[in-house]
């Protein structure tokens, strides 16, 4: 028997900003949730289940913070799960989300995610100061950046490639109510300008910190043909894994973002990502990573992907726009970081995406990335049902 | 067999929370000696109250004064009180029915022994001398063989409600880095660095982990890279990590990947002994010990001239 057909039908997120100290973690998360509902014009009662994720219970401190959740979430007397995958959960919530609907265990899942970094400690959550070991801690920044130069050596691209996507980013965000940055003062010139941080990182090349949450509502066919807008449909979804430091690791094309990807597009008979796929919408924390991403994900060759960014191909109004919404770059709630672009991808194929919509966007990539490059969830959604 | 390294690990840290409203009325309350509950939509009062409606999943946000007296509905003896817990000597763990709540509240009742605690015992409400806006605020329960205190009317309207609290968490840990990591550990003791050889694929993993990442089988071949090594990759570090164990570091400084000779991935670490902005791909750096430090204090230029960029590629 053939899965059941996936379809987004509510998509909600928060206004993220630095700190939201009115609401509690129950009051951000039932924002989202609630948008999202209203967005399908459905009910808690209409919901089946509910799957959350979010980055590491350490970043909060509150330990398995969907216990307390529940009642926000309205998930009594129905299923609740957790999924945990660093900075991809986001997306890897979803796809599982979506398998309980692919699966018919669930007719309507209620998928979200969410980080309140303000009452967080990244840094602290991640680097424990581990008896024997050196400390020797330079940030995410740190544990990035090297990778950066060496994608740099490796495809010859000028350095002012990282800036490049940080001002287009930045100005995507401008379009975007919900984004985080809205620096309206935005040139170039101040993105070359801002302080190197981690070299070849400047401080403008850089995400924020944020909270917010976002949600999506999926449903079976059934569900769809009740939506009152147009769904997104998902026309195909993988996850993989690899781990952290291993001899012959690529940190600059990781294996599992590679194999990642060619699964999503052989369930999508998806030929030539280029060509077939109309806009992307990426995990990239760091500016230098959309050159690096656009060639794991084979929309361009190895050493190419630079290209892309400096032709402007991957501008808001060019051939395959890239990070439409501002991206990770303008708002990073990190759990909810990879829904978010699985639901910008949403929003683009059910043309809900306002200001910042792609012209005729038929099939759209959500991708997210997380723990060190080594978690990869993506999926693609199109405009039109899948052909079964 | 050689000793297995062993230390404590201790994890503290001094978290922030916003409350939002019925969270900031109810921490409010106690510090103003006021117990709030919330009403559910099927008319009950829910005691600590909560958000949203846990059968209808609605916003709830009425709030009601319940006593400072109650019911205990059950309880535990706890023989040996931990740090941070209310009372430093033994007590009863119990859960509390406060009189016009119908849920129970989970605190400490100070009680000699547990032949002095049961089901449906009254007590009441100790508060704290010093009030912040915490369930500390109730220092405890005590026995309590009155009547039953009336309510006030009280709302949850206060003056300068609290809307944030610091929640701080400690986790005491026994750590042990194994035995691959203990063995790795003890021979940079004597300067020298140590991996092991995977069986299968033949890589070097230093620092060792006991196991192959991409094999899945054990490793206990042991082999001596180094001491030289060359820079795969860098960054250049010009601000301060937030992080305490890195403040005597000056920046900018550089942080490296540097793959030790004979090693198959590399190991990151500081590079000295050269201005930061000449560091290279390619340069080659032997480490610098310092008296009784576990690591190399960094690594520095040999000398040698840079290794040639196909030679190292494949570590990157």
């Amino acid at each position: 028997m053939s899965k059941e057909p996936v379809a987004v039908v509510g998509i909600g997120q928060t206004k993220h900003v630095a700190a939201r100290r009115d609401v509690s973690i129950a009051g951000l998360v039932r924002e989202a949730a609630g948008r999202a509902l209203q967005d399908a014009e459905l009910t808690w009662a209409d919901v089946d289940a509910v799957v959350i994720g979010k980055a590491p219970d350490f970043f909060e401190g509150v330990m398995m913070p969907e216990l307390y959740l529940a009642d926000a979430l309205g998930a009594v007397g129905k299923p609740m799960l957790r999924v945990h995958t660093a900075g991809s959960v986001g997306g890897s919530t979803a796809l599982v989300a979506a398998g309980l609907v692919a699966a018919r265990v669930h007719g309507t899942v209620l998928t979200l995610a969410f980080e309140k970094q303000s009452e967080s400690n990244a840094m602290w959550g991640l680097s424990l100061p581990i008896p024997f070991q050196q400390p020797l801690l330079a940030g995410a920044g740190g544990f990035f950046a090297p990778h950066v130069r060496a994608y740099m050596r490796r495809s010859g691209a000028p350095d002012t490639v990282g800036s490049l996507v940080a001002y287009k980013d930045r100005r995507n965000a401008l379009k975007n109510p919900y984004a985080h940055l809205h620096e309206h003062d935005i040139t170039l010139e101040k993105v070359q300008a801002s302080p190197m941080l981690w070299d070849p990182i400047r401080y403008s090349e850089t995400c924020p910190s944020s909270d917010g949450a976002c949600a999506m509502v999926l449903t079976d066919r059934a569900g769809a043909a009740r939506a009152p807008r147009p769904p997104a449909w998902m026309l195909g979804g993988a996850m993989r894994s690899e781990p952290t430091l291993f001899a012959g690791k690529d940190f600059v094309s990781p294996q599992a973002g590679k194999d990642c990807a060619a699964d999503v597009y052989r369930q999508a008979g998806i030929a030539d990502p280029r060509r077939d796929i109309d806009a992307v919408e990426m995990y990239v924390p760091f500016s230098w990573y959309e050159p690096m991403w656009l060639e794991n994900l084979g929309f361009a060759e190895a050493g190419e992907g630079w290209k892309l960014t400096e032709s402007g191909v991957t501008e808001l109004y060019g051939d395959l726009p890239v990070n439409m919404s501002g991206g990770v770059l303008s708002a990073n709630p990190i759990g909810a970081s990879g829904m978010i672009r699985f639901a910008e991808a949403a929003l683009q194929v059910r043309g809900q995406a306002g200001e910042h919509q792609v012209d005729g966007a038929r099939k759209v990539l959500g991708h997210a990335y997380g723990g060190g490059s080594q978690f990869f969830s993506m999926w693609l959604v199109g405009s039109q049902p899948p052909e079964s | 067999m050689p000793e297995v390294l062993k230390a404590p690990l201790v994890v503290e840290f001094p978290f922030t929370r916003s409350l939002g409203p019925v969270q900031s009325a109810f921490l409010t309350g106690l510090r103003e000696r006021v117990v709030l509950g919330v009403k559910t939509t099927d008319g009950r009062t829910l005691v600590p109250p909560v958000e949203y409606d846990p059968v209808t999943a609605e916003e709830i946000r009425d709030l009601v004064e319940v006593a400072p007296t109650g019911t205990v509905t059950t309880w535990a003896w706890n023989h040996e009180p931990r740090r941070g817990q209310p009372l430093a000597g033994p007590f009863a763990w119990v859960l509390v029915r406060l009189d016009g709540a119908d849920t129970a509240l989970l605190h400490a009742l100070d009680v000699p022994g547990p032949d002095a605690v049961h089901t449906g015992m009254r007590v009441r409400i100790r508060w704290a001398e010093e009030r912040t806006g915490a369930i500390t605020d109730i220092a405890c329960f005590e026995p309590y063989d009155g009547e039953p205190d009336q309510p006030g009317g009280h709302t949850g309207e206060f003056e300068n409600p609290l809307t944030g609290i610091v929640a701080p968490a400690r986790l005491d840990y026994t750590y042990s880095p194994g035995r691959a990591q203990s063995d790795y550990i003890n021979a940079l003791s004597a300067q020298r660095t140590v991996g092991e050889r995977c069986p299968s694929c033949r890589k070097v993993y230093v620092p060792p982990r006991g196991a192959c990442p991409t094999c899945g089988v054990a490793t206990w071949e042991q082999v001596e890279v180094g001491p030289r090594g060359t820079v795969t990759t860098y960054c250049i570090v010009n601000i301060k990590a937030a992080h305490t164990a890195n403040l005597d570091i000056e920046v900018p400084y550089v942080y490296a990947h540097i793959a030790l000779d004979g090693a198959d991935l590399a190991l990151h670490a500081r590079i000295g002994g050269i201005p930061y902005d000449e560091v290279r791909m390619g340069l080659r750096v032997e480490p610098v010990w310092t008296q009784g430090a576990r690591h190399p204090d960094h690594y520095r230029p040999t000398g040698e001239p840079d290794a040639d960029y196909d030679t190292y590629k494949e570590l990157l």
